[in-house]
């Protein structure tokens, strides 16, 4: 009986030996098993973190990159042959543009001219001028461009404001467009593209002010294009007024949309040849009558004025050379200098005339990676004449004749601005030339 | 332009576009920053994988950023071998007449990540809109240092 009692015992207790080893191997492979989820757990939530970030970085995509809505570029991968039915890309087909630019020039004049006469001339810092500039695209096909100018610092000091440039542009094409407003004369270098950061001197030519009367701009009308290379433009606006011509070039004349007369309307046009990028050469003219309905002796005056340019410009590897030649024709000169009273050596020019070249070079490009700064020295020689002939009965005046020679330096901390400094030796055919020292500041944004 | 359209632009029909968003980390922005020669605060970059079958054709990356006071978005794609690619303007909310042409973007196709990419050097400028010509050229810069920091595929 014992031995029976023994043997139950025994068996009992390896049972419960088996039993117990059975249920440790259970707990342990439970605990792997709750490891292995607490394992997953987190994997799950990487997986969503993953998923969140890619989101963000799509969200963040369409900001930067200024979408209105979702472009449906997948998150992962995406098949081309897409729709054009996609949203855009923000554009400002509608919407305000702004801008400006500024000049200050500080003239130094020498205290005697060449021929030895002491002068008056006095020493001046001028607020020269400061533009804002505003557009507004209603659509790709409709837009509006204007400047504002503000002249001489204080109106009531001699300053002026004025709408340097004021037109609407409807595109045909992406390449052909009309235009009308008050329109900048497609002439020269100088007129359309006038911010002291598109040239080299801290005062502009002055054949780009006495033969092209910069900055120039009347009311008109006319077309715009470019076809690969070249570009062209031609309007039809007010002619300016020959009663104002002067001795010293036909500015006086200029109507700059104030109330212009238009008894005469002139024509204009330029056309530019770009044989690669950097170089452009081209020509452009003005043509019209200036007597606006004006009468000498009961004679209505034409005054026909013609004035042709050429000009070139070519910028590479640092280096910048412009040059330009330009002359007018003005007929009636007798009729018109009786308009305005002028004689003897005051007559208007029959023909006037000059040209120039200006060259400089930015040192900064001589140093691989040197930054946005830039530092160029510079030299522009110019020759003019704004009487080169005058109507018998009349003389010229040789201080007409004039030669300038500029040499100077500019400096840009950035692109957008200058501070130009340079010296000027002025001659001219009376010795009255007044050589001069400048230093221009110019901004833009 | 829309983005879909600058990247059927980019890479043929039939071509596998994967997006992949990069976050920089600052050792990786910091030498992007070095080799571009240029400021900029990119973290997160994204580009487009063009793969034709088990050929690599290219990456797309765009970029925004001010011309004058108004942004511009360009696709800027980079060749399998490093060099520059296409360049495409999806939108340029300056006035038109500073729009770059495509014969002036057409210089910058085979550049590398060198000195000569500058206006100063082997990039022409357009003249009366210098400042548009430099928003492109410093984007090529960006992404062409981006590129060679994250690595081709």
């Amino acid at each position: 009986m014992l031995k029976r009692i023994a043997g139950l015992a025994l068996v009992l207790l390896t049972a419960t030996s088996l039993f117990a080893q059975e249920a440790s191997d259970l707990d342990r492979r439970l605990r792997a098993l709750e490891e292995a989820v607490a394992r997953l757990q987190p994997t799950q939530e990487v997986a969503e973190l993953r998923r969140q970030i890619e989101v963000l970085s799509q969200e963040i995509e369409s900001l930067k990159t200024r979408q209105q809505d979702d472009t449906s570029v997948a998150a992962d991968t995406q098949q081309q042959g897409l729709g054009a039915a996609a949203s855009k890309v923000y554009r400002v087909d509608q919407g305000i543009s702004f801008g400006g630019y500024g000049e200050m020039l500080y003239e130094n004049y020498a205290a005697s001219s060449d021929a030895g006469v002491r002068t008056t001339t006095k020493d001046k810092f001028d607020m020269l001028r400061g533009v804002l500039y505003t557009g507004y695209k209603y659509n790709d096909r409709v837009l509006f461009n204007s400047e504002i100018e503000f002249e001489h610092g204080n109106t009531a000091l001699g300053g002026e404001a004025s709408v340097e440039f004021a037109y609407l542009d409807f595109l045909a094409t992406r390449n052909v467009g009309v235009r009308t407003g008050l329109l900048l004369i497609p002439m020269g270098l100088v007129n359309e593209m006038h911010e002291p950061t598109t040239y080299l001197t801290a005062r502009r030519s002055t054949v780009e002010n006495a033969i092209i009367p910069t900055t120039w701009r009347e009311m008109g009308a006319g077309v715009f294009g470019e076809h690969g290379p070249v570009s062209w433009r031609a309007y039809a606006v007010n002619s300016i007024r020959g009663d104002r011509f002067t001795s010293g070039g036909v500015r006086g004349g200029r109507q700059k949309g104030a109330n212009s007369q238009i008894e005469n309307i002139a024509l204009t046009g330029r056309v530019d040849y770009a044989p690669f990028e950097g170089t452009v050469v081209g020509g452009s003219f003005f043509s019209g009558n200036t007597g606006q309905g004006n009468a000498v002796n009961g004679n209505e005056v034409d005054g026909n004025l013609t004035i042709f340019d050429l000009h070139g410009e070519a910028k590479f590897r640092g280096a910048t050379v412009r040059a330009l030649w330009a002359q007018a024709t003005i007929d009636d000169v007798v009729e018109l200098n009786a308009l305005s009273s002028l004689t003897g050596n005051r007559s208007i020019g029959e023909e006037l005339g000059g040209w120039y070249v200006e060259a400089g070079y930015d040192l900064s490009s001589l140093v691989p990676r040197f930054g946005e700064s830039s530092l160029t020295p510079y030299l522009r020689y110019e020759q003019l004449d704004t009487q080169r002939s005058v109507p018998t009965g009349f003389s010229r005046n040789p201080a007409s004749e004039q030669t300038i020679f500029t040499l100077g330096l500019q400096f840009r901390p950035v692109p957008q601005t200058v501070i130009k400094a340079d010296y000027q030796n002025s001659d001219n055919e009376a010795g009255t030339g007044l050589d001069q020292w400048n230093i221009g500041i110019g901004y833009i944004f | 332009m829309t983005q879909q359209q600058a990247l059927a632009s980019a890479f043929p029909a039939g071509t596998r576009v994967t997006r992949q968003a990069v976050f920089l980390t600052p050792e990786q922005a910091s030498a992007a920053k070095k080799e571009s020669g240029l400021e900029f605060n990119d973290r997160m970059i994204v580009r487009y994988t063009g793969v034709a079958g088990d050929r690599l054709l290219g990456y797309a990356y765009f970029d925004t950023h001010r011309v004058r006071t108004l942004p511009e978005t360009i696709m800027v794609v980079i060749t399998p071998e490093g060099t520059l690619g296409k360049i495409e303007i999806l939108s340029f909310d300056e006035p038109p007449e500073y729009l770059p042409k495509p014969r002036w973007i057409d210089q910058f196709k085979r550049r590398r990540l060198d000195d000569d990419l500058s206006l100063k050097r082997a990039i022409r400028p357009i003249s009366g809109a210098s400042l548009s010509g430099r928003a492109i050229v410093n984007a090529s810069r960006k992404v062409l240092a981006l590129h060679r920091i994250i690595g081709g595929k």
